[in-house]
């Protein structure tokens, strides 16, 4: 037990570490969202968002549950499309390119915009087809062994090669819960993505299956552009550079983490920080 | 390691070119895919389409049939037998009956095809043809029509009557051009003057095509196919539903309740429900054979019997209203069961007052998908004898009868085709009218009862 | 009119007992130092049932034997030469004593032995019905003397109506395992007096089906080769498979991935409507119109093809099946759980990529279940098959060419008189034993599986 507290602490303190967090304002914007608005049916979902997201960070959002952050995250990789009655307005922009131009295909922008689950979806198939799932659809390997590489590698970066070496042709799903989340990141790796979305991806974890995930995002952050939703503001301030907070569909308010915990300009913010909002 | 992670440092640039290469190859083949789904939906519709079409195409017309209107003199030379009998004290029940029954025997014995003939002949005082030509015309019940009006009513005896006969069976492919009219005489059914007289009448306006109502009071007839109708199959039919209906419903949720309120879960149950489960599942035949084995061979019912059929379906279609009854009895809510146990009701009385009712139009569905299903079934009714051909309409379930999809059955086999085609898709339309009926009353039923709980 | 007289008895006695039963207890009740058990409705039902049943088996026991015991009663009266007469004759004589007590006659003078006879007869009949009526409200009075003594205080009333209600329940949920036995019991018993004829062997592996009847004159027993219907049954499912499988399959994924809700809620209960046409008008359906057209469209491209055929009846089975397969894989896709869709396309994959290799893989157990649960279906299809198969029990491979089933071979040899002793009706009970033991076993491997694949997603 002490080990594992001595590990979540130690975790903690290298995010904490790892960056000065006025860095994060010096980022280049990977994703800048203008004024997107969702209708499910009638109902409103968000109104109005607009917020820059920057590159190799972990921007997180919060908020209390229904207040629109998945329906956000969701807008990022189109994933909205996919449900009956969702519209989407405003504009969000990935590196320039309208990720809601008629013109783009979505098929190419989810290839660069990889996304991670609430709960662990592995597929029914081997742990090593899970990884190599997305590059052979997209045909990025162009041999036997290419993919082979693709998919040690994308398990060493999501930091499960170690555990599963030894069994590759067992289904996904024997793995345990966070396991089965980091092959999740492993395949959302494996296609090669410049962004990767993660939706509450710690929410249906023990502990300390959370801390390895944690420490994992942080690792991840060199390379990738992060958006986690979170409703744990612990792990919003533990992992994320940037936090934005969401109320009723509304961005309430943004800013480099530190700030919005330390010294929230909203009271709703402040009210949610202490607790005090749902 | 160092390798990846400078692969990884570049992320994108080389996959996106990979990933735009194949695009168009992929978006190709979900639109094969997108396509090989209309199309098999498509195909589906257009099954229905096409089996419908052909129904009713074929039906149809078949609702309309050739009838004579003409001018019938009851000649009392002609029909013989007298004055009907009275009642008088003297007699016995017996000896009434049987003069009565004398009676009749004397009319019908009557040359009723000769007055048929005059009446024909009058219209065309010039025309020759032979006599057997000349009532070709006509059905061969044509005299049963003639005598049955006689009966209704002695009294026209000496008068001269309007009368609408039933062209024959050939009359009416003859003029509908269900037969090839090109036909060489020797391939015809009709003699050459019966073929012009038919197409003489029919602009004279001496034969109409009338509503067929004698599809739905007639019963089967062989030697009359003309007049044959669906009576006797529709009583055959209605007596078996009823007899599934008082069975097969209250044995069925029984059961249900039972198998989901208070059976407990054992191996006993599981027994139960994995035989439920196959039962629905076996072969109506096989349902037909164990009719045939124990109802009849055994316990020596009769055969051909409604009752038989009825026993039949009941355990036909059990399965189908268990199973229906149990999921919407599991679409009750656990908590009014505990709301109702809770206030201290037993348990009994938690299902009776509370449960059950609930589910009624869920039964209600059940039950008459139950009974659709066993008015649409045939094999079983086959093994059970009651293919054979009844002239008569049941007066009971213990009577010979035929049932509507065994009277299509019989109808298909008949050698007059060209007619008997016509004829079979009216019964089809008649049956699947019916079933849609049933469909209807449930659907109706349904939304009533579920708006009023 | 008797059967008025006895419901009419039974039913002042399901009255009056409920109401002796219900009173007593209210009466109890009424004394405020007792406290009953059960409310006096209970009571009054409790009393009702101890009447009314013993009553009703003693007129059960009438019902079933008065038929024999009266006819012998009748012929104890004539002389006893009638004894002597001929089934047929005998019966004769007793409707005729029969008409005469009822009052209705009989045409011409009825002799001397018949008026009294029927004297007898009549005052037989009234003291017998009067007797049977007198007992059964005798035991039904005692049955409720009994009842009405035991209601107190402490009497369960309740508790044991509601055993009896439980017993009644159980008693109707054994109506389907008697079914199943009765099923397998009659099945087996005619299909062993059949191999009593014919070696099993000859049965199971004969190659010519040729069951002479017995009417033809030849004192042979006929041939009963079982692999020609077996293969004609094979060879139908699997054309009604290879129709139905991908048609079904594909409508289902087509209306629960791709189609928006209006045309689903269009669509998919006019496919449904090919699920409830009776299989009879299929049949017709294959026999004027598919057979025809296979036909010409044969003769077109200058194949033969027969107007009745495998083809035929395979292609018409199939549309039949379609419904049934297109409604199954909806129900076990949607089974599927949406996360493993969604992390399909969020990976990029197009839908049907994420169709043929998430989302089918995933129900493939289920899938595979519910086409064994068709096939089984397929195989014990009776009407089609009889009307566009061909009726040609002959060992063939071309499926263009007529055939003959198993089930169509039951009808064959049972539709006639049966007579339940020569083989060849006998042998329908076989090859009926035969398609129930493929269907069972079809089935059961379905359920298992179909019930394996629904809780794995639980
Ligand atoms: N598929 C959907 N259909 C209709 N409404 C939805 C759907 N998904 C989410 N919503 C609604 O949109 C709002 C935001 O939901 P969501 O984005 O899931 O919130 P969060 O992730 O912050 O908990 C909620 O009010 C929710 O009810
Ligand atoms: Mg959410």
């Amino acid at each position: 037990m002490d080990m594992i507290a001595g590990k979540i602490k130690l975790t903690s303190k290298t995010v904490d570490q790892s960056m000065n967090p006025l860095d994060v304002l010096e980022r280049e914007t990977r994703l800048s969202a203008r004024d997107v608005t969702v209708h499910y049916g009638d109902k409103q979902a968000l109104f109005g968002i607009s917020i820059d997201i920057p590159d190799r960070a972990v921007t997180s959002f919060i908020g209390p549950s229904g207040c629109g952050k998945s329906t956000f995250l969701r807008c990022i990789n189109r994933m909205n499309d996919t449900i009956e009655g969702a519209r989407v307005g405003g504009s969000i922009k990935l590196d320039g390119d309208d990720v809601y131009d008629p013109n783009l295909d979505v098929v190419e922008l989810r290839a660069r915009v990889g996304m991670v689950f609430q709960k662990p979806n592995p597929f029914p198939k081997s742990i090593y087809e899970n990884v190599a799932y997305g590059p052979k659809i997209h045909g990025l390997a162009r041999s036997r062994t290419d993919l082979d590489e693709i998919v040690v590698s994308s398990l060493r970066k999501a930091g499960l090669f170690e555990e599963v070496k030894d069994r590759l042709n067992e289904p996904g799903t024997s793995l345990s819960g966070g396991q089965q989340q980091r092959l999740c990141i492993a395949r959302a790796i494996a296609v090669g993505p410049q962004v990767i979305l993660m939706d509450e991806p710690c929410s249906a974890l023990d502990p300390i299956a959370t801390a390895i995930i944690e420490e994992l995002i942080d690792e991840l952050r060199e390379n990738y552009t992060i958006v986690i939703v979170t409703h744990s503001m612990q792990q919003a301030a533990r992992v994320s550079q940037k936090t934005a907070f969401f109320h009723l569909g509304k961005l309430i308010e943004e800013g480099v983490t530190e700030d919005i915990f330390t010294n929230p300009e909203h009271k709703q913010t402040q009210d949610y920080i202490m607790g005090r909002i749902g | 390691m160092t390798d990846t992670l400078l692969s990884a440092a570049s992320p994108g640039s080389r996959n996106r070119e990979q990933v735009r290469k194949g695009l168009r190859r992929r978006h190709r083949s979900e639109v094969l895919f997108r396509w090989a789904g209309i199309l098999s939906i498509v195909a589906a519709l257009g099954f229905v389409a096409i089996l419908f079409g052909m129904i009713l195409s074929k039906g149809m017309p078949s609702f309309w049939q050739s009838t004579l209107h003409l001018e019938a003199y009851f000649d009392p030379e002609l029909i013989e037998g007298g004055p009907q009998p009275q009642r008088e004290d003297s007699n016995s029940d017996a000896d009434y009956q049987r003069a009565y029954s004398n009676w009749q025997r004397a009319v019908t014995l009557s040359n009723w095809n000769t007055v048929v003939e005059t009446a024909i002949r009058a219209q065309v005082p010039e025309f020759e043809i032979e006599t057997g030509d000349l009532l070709d015309l006509v059905t061969t019940a044509a005299r049963f029509q003639l005598r049955d009006q006689y009966f209704a009513n002695p009294d026209v005896l000496g008068q001269t009557m309007p009368v609408s006969i039933l062209g024959s069976a050939n009359t009416d492919n003859w003029l509908k051009g269900t037969i090839d009219r090109s036909q060489p005489d020797a391939r015809q059914q009709l003699a050459p003057e019966t073929r012009q007289l038919a197409d003489q009448f029919l602009e004279q306006g001496i034969i109409r095509f009338d509503f067929a109502g004698h599809i739905f009071t007639n019963v089967d007839s062989r030697s009359a196919p003309a007049s044959a109708g669906l009576a006797g199959a529709f009583m055959g039919s209605l007596y078996m539903m009823m007899v599934v209906i008082v069975l097969a419903v209250p044995i069925g949720v029984a059961s249900a309740v039972y198998l989901e309120e208070f059976a407990p879960k054992n191996r006993w149950t599981d027994l139960i429900e994995v035989n439920i489960n196959n039962l629905a599942a076996v072969p109506s035949i096989v349902f037909g054979l164990l009719g045939a084995a124990v109802f009849i061979n055994y316990f020596g019912l009769p055969r051909s019997a409604p009752i038989v059929g009825g026993l039949v379906l009941t355990l036909m279609t059990l399965p189908t209203i268990i199973i229906a009854t149990r999921s919407s009895l599991r679409a009750v809510p656990p908590s009014l069961r505990q709301a109702a146990l809770g206030l201290g009701a037993s348990r009994n009385q938690t299902v009776f007052h509370h449960v059950l009712p609930m589910t009624f139009p869920g039964i209600l569905t059940a039950t008459i998908i139950g009974v659709a299903q066993a008015l649409g079934e045939t094999a079983p009714l086959l093994l059970i004898g009651m293919s054979a051909f009844i002239a008569n309409i049941p007066s009971s379930p213990m009577d010979s009868a035929t049932a509507l999809p065994v009277q299509i059955y019989l109808w298909q086999g008949n050698e007059n085709r060209n007619f008997f085609e016509a004829r079979t898709s009216a019964a089809i339309i008649v049956l699947l009218g019916l079933m849609l009926m049933l469909n209807a009353i449930a659907i109706f039923l349904r939304s009533r009862l579920e708006k009023r709980a | 009119m008797n059967a008025l007289v006895i419901a009419a008895l039974l039913l002042v006695l399901l009255t009056f007992s409920y109401q002796v039963g219900w009173s007593r207890s209210r009466k109890l009740a009424g004394n405020k130092s007792q406290h009953l058990h059960s409310r006096p409705i209970y009571h009054g039902v409790l009393a009702a049932l101890f009447a009314v049943l013993p009553a009703m088996v003693i007129i059960g026991i009438w019902a079933l034997f008065s038929e024999q015991v009266t006819n012998s009663f009748i012929v104890a009266q004539l002389p006893p030469e009638t004894a002597q007469l001929s089934q047929m004759q005998l019966q004769a004589a007793i409707a005729r004593v029969k008409a005469i007590a009822s009052g209705y006659g009989v045409v011409g003078e009825p002799s001397a032995t018949e008026v009294v006879a029927a004297q007898v007869f009549a005052s037989y009949q009234q003291i017998s019905f009067l007797a049977v009526l007198a007992a059964a409200a005798a035991i039904g009075a005692g049955g409720l003397f009994w009842a009405q003594r035991r209601i107190g205080p402490r009497l369960r009333a309740r508790t044991e109506v509601e055993i009896f209600v439980r017993i009644a329940l159980m008693a109707c949920s054994a109506v389907a395992i008697v079914t199943t036995l009765g099923i397998v019991l009659s099945l087996l018993s005619d299909a062993l007096r059949f191999f009593s004829f014919i070696n099993p062997l000859d049965f199971f592996f004969g190659t010519t089906w040729n069951p002479r009847f017995q009417s033809a004159g030849t004192g042979s027993a006929g041939e009963y080769g079982l692999l020609p219907l077996l293969w004609g049954t094979v060879m139908i499912s699997i054309i009604a498979m290879l129709v139905a499988v991908p048609i079904g399959l594909m409508s289902a994924i087509y209306l629960s991935q791709y189609a928006d809700e209006r045309v689903r809620n269009v669509v998919k209960p006019i496919i449904e409507v090919l699920a409830g046409i009776p299989t009879i008008v299929y049949g017709f359906f294959a026999l004027v119109t598919v057979g025809p057209f296979f036909a010409a469209a044969g003769d077109a491209v200058g194949i033969d093809i027969n107007a009745t055929s495998a083809l035929t009846a395979g292609v018409v089975m199939g549309i039949m099946i379609i419904p049934f397969i297109s409604s199954l894989s909806d129900d076990i896709i949607a089974q599927v759980p949406r996360a493993m869709r969604d992390g399909s396309l969020g990976l990029g994959a197009t839908q049907s990529e994420t169709i043929r290799n998430v989302l089918l893989p995933a129900a493939l157990p289920g899938i595979v279940g519910a086409v064994l649960l068709a096939v089984s279906r397929a195989i014990g299809e009776t009407m089609i098959v009889v009307l566009a198969a061909g009726n040609s029990p002959v060992l063939r491979f071309n499926p263009a060419e007529p055939t003959s089933t198993v089930t169509v071979s039951i009808v064959n040899q049972l539709t006639g008189d049966a007579d339940f002793t020569s083989p060849q009706s006998l042998v329908a009970f076989a090859l009926g034993l035969t398609l129930f033991a493929m269907t069972l076993l079809l089935n059961v491997m379905a359920l298992y599986i179909v019930r394996k694949f629904r809780e794995q997603y639980e």
